[in-house]
Formats: C-alpha cells, structure tokens, sequence
C-alpha cells in the first residue's frame, strides 16, 4: 500500500513537470484559436444580421435568375453614350409639338414627342421615333 | 449535399457571368473607339464598390462597377455624369447588374481619382416589377 502511494504521488509529480513544461505552449495556442473562432463568430454573426436589413432581402435569388440571362445589347449601350444626346437634341428639336399647332398631326406629333423625351438614352430606340417622325409626320432630316 | 453542389456551381456560373459582362461591355467601348464613334476609350472594371450603397446580394469586396475613360480626349464633369446616366437608365442592365451582385456604379475620368457614384438598388425598380 505504502508503495502504491508513493508511485501515485511520484505519477502525479511527473505529469505536473510535464504539464508545466509542455502545455504552456499548447495553452497559447489554444487560446489563440479560441479567440479567433469568437471573432470569425462575430463576423459572421454581424455579416448575417446585417444582410437582413440590406436592400433586396425579403427576395429569393432565384427570382432574379431571368434578369440574370437578360442579353445587353452593348453595342446600343456604346451608342447611347456616345450618340444620343445629339439625336435626342436633334429629334425634339424637329418633333416639337409647337412645329404642329392647328395641323391633323399635332396629337401624334406630342405622343412621339413624349416618347422622345422617355427614350432620350436609348440610341436604338430614338433611331426607330426618328423613322416614325420621317414617315408619319414628313419630317425631314 | 445535391443543394450545396447546385449553390457552388451557381456561383462559379455567376462569377463567369459577371466577368463575361465587363469583357462584352470593354469589346464593345474598344470597337466604339476603334470606328471613331467614340471620343474616349472606356474600360469597365470590378472594384470594390461603396459600403452604404449594398444590398442583399451585393458580392463581397466586388460590388463595384467602374468605368473609367482610359484614353483620347479627357472627359468633362457633365460627360461623366451623361454616361452614368445612360447605363442607370437602361434598366434590363441595372438589373442583370444586381443580380449578377454589384451595388455601386462609378464613372471615373483618366486624370486623378475624383468620379460619380451612383447606387444601382435605387435605380433597380426590382421589388416593384415582381410584385
């Protein structure tokens, strides 16, 4: 009994000596990924709740799959950049309802006038009025 | 498993995508400038966008849509401004943009860093078009 105490005691002793050799870095460590785990927690708990109160998020993403596979005409986009303000000027200029008082054209004249002034950044679209003001309003250009 | 393997093929689909859009729009602004529509080359390009103009599906430190006048005749401050008009009112584009999760739209010219912000979630009209 007396020998079993004693290696008791001398067991506890070496594993102390060991733990206090050995686990003081295993402690730091640990506590190292410990803190880095709350803080990924943190983000990911900020970046959740604040997505909730973002813009868009009562919608599914599946719901914009269609606008996704939308195809931009980029070839009219470079257009109206670069082009459209000059039709748009030219064509409001020329389709003005003031030009139609007292004619048979006037009321077509304001309704291609305010399609104008709607599509005024769409170089396809003022392209297609100004063939419409040539053809049903004998617009010349 | 199936559903995890779907959302990780959807967004390698979505970033081929969105890079397919800036390589269409800079093909696009090259030939502009090449058959001398255009005064100024443009070049779009992903940044990372403005923190308060986010949205749901805002990608993270993507969500910036810059186009910047890289070359030719220096654009002036109304120029800018007309340019970001045109993409903010073409609105099939405004949405594919935030689908495709960008959040901000900056036109910048070739000299310094000042430009034009502007949001797109304003400019979407999404919410209102599925309802």
């Amino acid at each position: 009994m007396k020998y079993i105490l004693l290696q008791i005691k001398t067991d506890t002793t070496a594993v102390s000596a060991l733990s206090n050799g050995v686990s003081l870095p295993n402690n730091f460590w640990f506590w190292l990924s410990i803190i880095e785990l709350v803080i990924i927690l943190f983000l990911v708990f900020k970046l959740s709740s604040k997505k909730k109160n973002l813009a868009f998020s009562d919608l599914n993403k599946d719901n914009l799959k269609k606008s996704k596979e939308t195809d931009i005409n980029m070839g009219n986009l470079m257009n109206s950049i670069n082009n459209s303000s000059e039709l748009y000027r030219e064509l409001s200029r020329k389709c003005h309802p003031d030009r139609f008082v007292n004619s048979p054209n006037q009321k077509l004249a304001e309704e291609i006038f305010q399609e104008i002034a709607r599509d005024k950044r769409n170089h396809e679209k003022l392209i297609a009025l100004k063939e419409r003001a040539i053809v049903e309003l004998n617009i010349t250009f | 498993m199936w559903y995890k393997v779907v959302q990780i093929a959807d967004w390698f689909g979505e970033m081929s995508e969105r890079y397919k859009l800036v390589r269409d729009f800079n093909k696009a602004a090259k030939d502009s400038f090449i058959n001398g529509q255009a005064a100024t080359l443009l070049e779009a390009k992903i940044t990372w966008g403005e923190s308060s103009y986010r949205h749901a599906f805002s990608k993270f430190m993507g969500g910036g849509f810059r186009i910047k006048a890289l070359s030719g005749r220096p654009m002036a401050k109304h120029e800018l401004i007309e340019v970001g008009k045109v993409v903010v009112d073409n609105e099939p584009l405004v949405r594919k943009l935030v689908s495709l999760g960008w959040d901000t739209l900056e036109v910048h010219d070739n000299h310094g860093v000042s430009g034009c912000k502007w949001a797109l979630k304003e400019h979407a009209h999404i919410g209102g078009f599925l309802k």
